[in-house]
């Protein structure tokens, strides 16, 4: 995945959970859907945010298959 | 809840690393300082990162999602007093997330890493006959209930000790290096995690901070009861910490025995209940 697409991926995350989180406090968005959002953001925003920091993408490999 | 979710990740991933340094110092060795499963995390975020040749990539990847999803949903379950049903059938989930790294990535490892992992499932015997007690005297499994009970009747620790002990060994079981972790044995490389190195790696650690936060904080709620953070932090370090003695003091025990004695435990757990409902 290109860094701008990981980068791209994090913010919208990252975004939509802060949204979610703004809209909550002003009494729009239930505590059920509040929590809905961040049970996908998070997983999102954590890979998205990885994606982006990771050193290169490197050639697959076959697996480790002992000594 | 934002807030909520960032302190249960990286105060649970503080504890495995109080987990690996209490266990180095029963075992005389200096050990890693305390945040170094924080440091991992972050460590693997930079490393480099790629799908093996013989991957699943579709499986390989969202089952790295699903495992900190779950995680992030019991966490919820929890803050939000809900049902231990719902959180149970989230450790029955987990139980199919680790199947499914195991197979997704085609390493002989990984492969007996999962089929381990559905073997193991037997330690969530003892945590249904837990369950069982507790609605004996509560009539309710939602977390608030049970938290309501025990304002009213005092900790269930003290009322269903057999039940604790029961839970206390179903926390055993999920920690690193203890004597039923089977899905993780040496002989097994990294058993179901061989192949998720890198970015998964850091993501899978992410899924077990929150694991063990959720874990120990349902420990403290179910049989002790609500209390002030600053209580609740001191006793899931307590908890962790005898964990670990367990752990650094008993060997890990093959497949068959550690099902074997997981099934020991469910059976007298079974009578224990048994008695309970007759006597209530």
């Amino acid at each position: 995945m290109k860094k701008q697409y990981a980068l791209a991926l994090a913010l919208v995350a990252a975004g939509s959970g802060i949204a979610a989180m703004v809209l909550n406090m002003v009494h729009i968005l239930p505590d059920w859907a509040y929590m809905g959002v961040l049970v996908i953001a998070f997983p999102l925003f954590v890979l998205g945010l990885g994606l982006y920091w990771m050193a290169r993408e490197g050639e697959a490999d076959i697996p480790f298959m002992g000594y | 809840m934002i807030a909520e979710l960032l302190f249960a990740t990286f105060f649970g991933l503080l504890l495995l690393g109080v987990h690996r340094k209490v266990i180095a110092r029963i075992q005389r060795r200096p050990g890693p300082p305390v945040w170094q499963e924080i440091l991992h995390m972050l460590k693997f975020s930079f490393k480099t990162t790629w799908v093996p040749k013989t991957a699943s990539a579709t499986l390989f990847v969202g089952v790295v999602l699903v495992a900190i999803g779950i995680w992030t949903a019991a966490l919820f379950v929890v803050l939000s007093g809900g049902s231990l049903l719902i959180l149970f059938a989230i450790y029955m989930l987990h139980k199919i997330v680790e199947h499914g790294f195991g197979l997704s990535s085609g390493s002989p490892y990984g492969k007996f890493g999962g089929v381990r992992s559905v073997i193991s499932a037997a330690s969530e015997i003892p945590l249904f006959v837990s369950v069982a007690a507790i609605a004996v005297f509560t009539h309710s499994l939602l977390i608030s209930d049970i938290i309501a009970y025990q304002a009213l009747n005092g900790p269930l620790l003290f009322t269903i000790p057999l039940a604790a002990v029961a839970m206390y060994v179903v926390l055993l079981s999920k920690m690193p290096f203890g004597p039923f972790s089977i899905v993780e044995s040496k002989e097994l490389v990294s058993g179901y995690k061989t192949e998720h190195f890198g970015l998964w790696r850091a993501g899978l650690e992410v899924c077990n901070g929150l694991k063990t936060y959720v874990l120990l904080l349902t420990f403290i709620l179910v049989f002790v009861g609500s209390m002030p953070i600053w209580m609740i932090l001191i006793g899931m370090l307590l908890i962790i910490i005898s964990l670990s003695f367990v752990c650094a003091l008993s060997p890990m025990l093959s497949p068959y025995d550690t099902v074997t004695v997981q099934t020991l435990i469910a059976g007298i757990m079974v009578a224990y209940v048994a008695v309970l409902g007759v006597m209530s």
